[in-house]
């Protein structure tokens, strides 16, 4: 079979880091063939198909591509030899409609100078007809749901004619119905001979989708099976170095505890907006426990969020925390009270990018750490060198926390809201991003201050986590609660059972958590 | 009609001119994704520029052509400093300002011993133009005719604008940097080559609009752009960025200027306060707008 792409010897060196992301890798792909390419986060996966697409440039090693040895030095170049890319992050202007975006950069003409944008429109629904996809090409970006956005990313890259492409992590913001029509595209177009690399760390995807799989780790090529020759034990423990399951130890679940925190009937519904955003939801979170929330994108769980960490204030309804209601106090006033929270966006709302880790732990108790007004470095130092030893941070105190790897991140903000819990505490999508070790640490953290006698919340869409961690589970579908799943009904429920409460097919009678 | 309102609209379709023709240039580096606020003092090298070559090679399309040149001169390196050296644009413009502010006064103390106004008598007053279609134009006829060339001009080049930015893939593309830069890298195309035409383009428009306002005066008066850049970046603002917008919006202060005129001659109030309106009307514009703006977002 001949090869559609061939890597020899990759070496890319980060210069400001001296980071070898990638540290002599083959690779090869066959054509039509679906290889994954599978690692942790900073196994060097993403790197290496920048240097394929030429976004980045390797300090040694050949590419040939279809037989012919090749410098790839720019996206367009890459095009031109027939590799395209599909990125995490979609490359779309919102503006614009979906022919438009398309067509950017390869824009048909109309006499010399004149953009031809009837034509374009034509051209690009004809791509659309040939692989049937099911979006318009006359629609603003802007107004497409996730899953079409990302056959706009696919159709702009079969427009340029290519027949290699790279997905970086195309399952990431998906549903699972979008994730089986993506594959479905994706099999008919490697059934056409376009050649697919799919980049990512969910072993049943690589199981479903792939002929055959590649495995990253550190920098280096530790693995490459032809898929049905592994199992997802032996991938697991080449990605992981060793074999990890999700199932995180813990203490069995007691139902003896006293409620913490409770939402009575809680709206939120903005002016001039039809639908709430939450809508008479009403749940008690005990301490012992960890209370999950489930849900797709854009249905409720962002809101939950900011409504708890008093980001935005409520229509109708109480929020009570021990027998006190709550409902009309600030972020400020909330922390005073105890609240702890892990945001979601661990970068903008979680920590000061450009402060000092040191700084970051003690944004909320600086009090503690002054004396008639100035800062006491020393003991903010200690502080946080004890806080680092604790959560195996690497990293130094005085470092701008930016610096840090996302993991390494979380772990400084998950010591510091640790550090000032009270009777609960907030989480939500602590391991969007994560690897599977640092994500290990974030459940065991959880866990433990459950078994601690914390009322834990948990708000995640990764299903996996939820069911794998929560004592309890509340499904939210379009700000309302659909569903409340007790310890036993977790244990037998299904992953198909839970999509079908997510995605609004089905829904509990009455549901009260 | 009433006969005041004829005068006062006629003066303000030229008093506006200078405006567009600025606001044109930063519509470009404002699509591209960039506040350049160096519109005013690219407006001044152009203003100077203009009349001085004009003066020298006694060629009036000569002498706008080179103060074109130099008004781009000094966009280019605008554009390289901060694309190139990747300095703050906010920073870089405000030199620039500042540069052309105290170049201007330097040379015109050099060049012609004199630190204040300078009047070019031999300059010939700019060409006007009788177009007999616009004035058929039922009411508003007679507004619209016997304006300088530049009036023209700027609504020649604000339909060429608005066709270079919707309709051709330099215009896509220029917005797509402005909206998404990183979806322009991914196709293998640089945003800062857009930019820095963008600063170019800027610094074309800017210099034809301080041309107009020197050449029309057959003299140079130290600081003669008088903030009319900074509220050409109002006009953008207000105009929503779009060609159209602009053309109303820059009509809106031209009027103002021509009515604080107007005011002056025929009320009875001390002049500083007429020669204020223009400035009050923006600071007033700019709070309506921001009113209506943030109330329509409420109800998207």
């Amino acid at each position: 079979m001949e090869h559609a792409v061939e890597m020899r010897g990759i070496v890319k060196i980060y210069p400001e880091t001296g980071l070898r992301a990638n540290d002599g890798v083959d690779l090869t792909l066959n054509k039509g063939q679906i290889l994954c390419l599978a690692g942790e986060n900073g196994a060097g996966k993403t790197t290496l198909m920048k240097v394929l697409y030429g976004l980045e440039k390797p300090d040694a090693g050949t590419i040939s591509v279809m037989g012919n040895p090749v410098s790839i030095t720019s996206p367009l170049q890459a095009n031109r030899l027939g590799i395209g890319m599909v990125h995490q992050h979609f490359m779309l202007v919102d503006d614009f409609t979906v022919a438009q975006n398309v067509t950017l950069g390869k824009e048909p003409l109309k006499g010399r100078f004149s953009y031809d944008l009837k034509g374009a429109a034509d051209a690009v629904d004809a791509v659309i007809r040939k692989h049937r996809f099911s979006i318009d090409a006359t629609k603003r970006v802007g107004s497409l749901t996730v899953g079409q956005k990302q056959q706009v990313e696919i159709v702009k890259m079969l427009y340029r004619d290519v027949d290699i492409l790279i997905l970086d992590e195309p399952t990431a913001v998906l549903t699972e119905q979008e994730i089986e029509s993506l594959f479905i595209t994706l099999r008919a177009l490697a059934e056409h001979g376009t050649s697919l690399i799919l980049i990512t760390h969910k072993l049943h995807e690589i199981t479903t989708i792939s002929d055959r799989v590649a495995i990253m780790r550190q920098g280096a090529m530790v693995g490459d099976f032809p898929t049905d020759s592994v199992d997802g034990k032996q991938i697991s423990r080449l990605m992981m170095g060793q074999s990890v399951s999700l199932v995180v130890d813990r203490l069995p679940y007691t139902p003896v505890q006293h409620p913490v925190l409770r939402f009575d009937n809680v709206s939120v519904l903005k002016r001039n907006q039809q639908r709430p955003l939450l809508n008479g939801v009403s749940f008690t979170a005990r301490s012992g426990e960890i209370l999950g929330f489930a849900g797709v994108g854009g249905n409720g769980l962002g809101v939950l969020e900011a409504v708890l960490g008093g980001f935005l204030p409520i229509s109708s309804g109480a929020i009570v925390h021990k027998d006190e209601d709550i409902s009309r106090l600030d972020s400020h006033a909330l922390r005073k009270r105890g609240l702890a929270y892990v945001p979601a966006d661990r970068l903008q709302v979680g920590s000061a990018l450009q402060a000092a880790v040191s700084e970051n732990l003690i944004v909320d108790a600086r009090n503690e750490f002054s004396r008639h007004g100035v800062m006491q470095r020393k003991k903010i130092e200690q502080h946080a060198q004890s806080l680092l030893k604790t959560y195996s941070v690497k990293g130094s105190p005085s470092m701008p926390i930016g610096t840090l790897s996302g993991g390494n991140i979380q772990k400084v903000i998950l010591a510091r809201e640790i550090t000032q819990y009270q009777d609960y505490i907030v989480f939500s999508e602590p391991t969007w991003g994560l690897d599977i070790a640092s994500s290990r640490f974030v459940y065991e953290r959880m866990v433990q201050l459950r078994d601690e006698g914390a009322a834990v919340l948990l708000i995640s869409s990764n299903l996996d986590e939820i069911l794998a961690v929560s004592d309890r589970v509340i499904v939210m579908y379009r700000g309302t609660i659909v569903a409340v799943l007790e310890s036993e009904e977790l244990r037998h429920v299904t992953k198909e059972d839970m999509g079908a409460y997510m995605l609004g097919l089905r829904q509990q009678e009455a549901p009260h958590g | 009609m009433n006969p005041v309102a004829i005068p006062v609209l006629h003066s303000a379709v030229a008093i506006m001119t200078p405006l567009l023709l600025a606001a044109m240039g930063g519509l470009f580096t404002e699509l591209s994704g960039m506040l350049n606020i160096a519109l005013e003092g690219l407006m001044l090298m152009g203003a100077f520029a203009s009349i001085v070559f004009t003066h020298f090679t006694g060629n009036m399309v000569v002498g706008i052509a080179l103060g074109v040149l130099a008004s781009m001169l000094l966009a280019a390196i605008l554009g390289t400093v901060t694309l190139h050296l990747k300095s703050n644009v906010f920073i870089t413009a405000l030199a620039a300002n500042l540069f052309a502010s105290g170049l201007t006064v330097v040379l015109s103390f050099k060049l012609f011993g004199n630190k204040g106004v300078v009047v070019f008598d031999g300059i010939a007053s700019l060409p006007r133009l009788d177009i007999p279609v616009l004035a058929k134009i039922p009411v508003f006829g007679d507004i619209f005719i016997g304006h300088n060339i530049f009036v023209y001009m700027s609504w020649v080049l604000l339909a060429l604008c608005a066709w270079v930015l919707y309709r051709t893939p330099f215009g896509f593309r220029l917005r797509a940097t402005g909206i998404h830069e990183q979806a322009m890298v991914s196709l293998g195309m640089r945003p800062s080559r857009y930019r820095f035409i963008a600063f170019l383009v800027s610094g074309f428009t800017c210099a034809l609009g301080g041309a107009m306002l020197t050449l029309n005066l057959g003299a140079f008066v130290p600081n003669i752009t008088s903030g009319k850049g900074w509220i050409a970046l109002v006009v953008i603002f207000l105009g929503q960025k779009k060609p159209i917008g602009l053309l109303f919006a820059a009509l809106v202060f031209g009027f103002a200027d021509a009515f604080s005129n107007y005011a002056q001659g025929a009320w009875n109030v001390p002049a500083d306060f007429i020669l204020a309106i223009p400035y009050v009307f923006t600071l007033v514009a700019m709070v309506l707008f921001s009113i209506y703006t943030s109330r329509k977002n409420r109800v998207e």
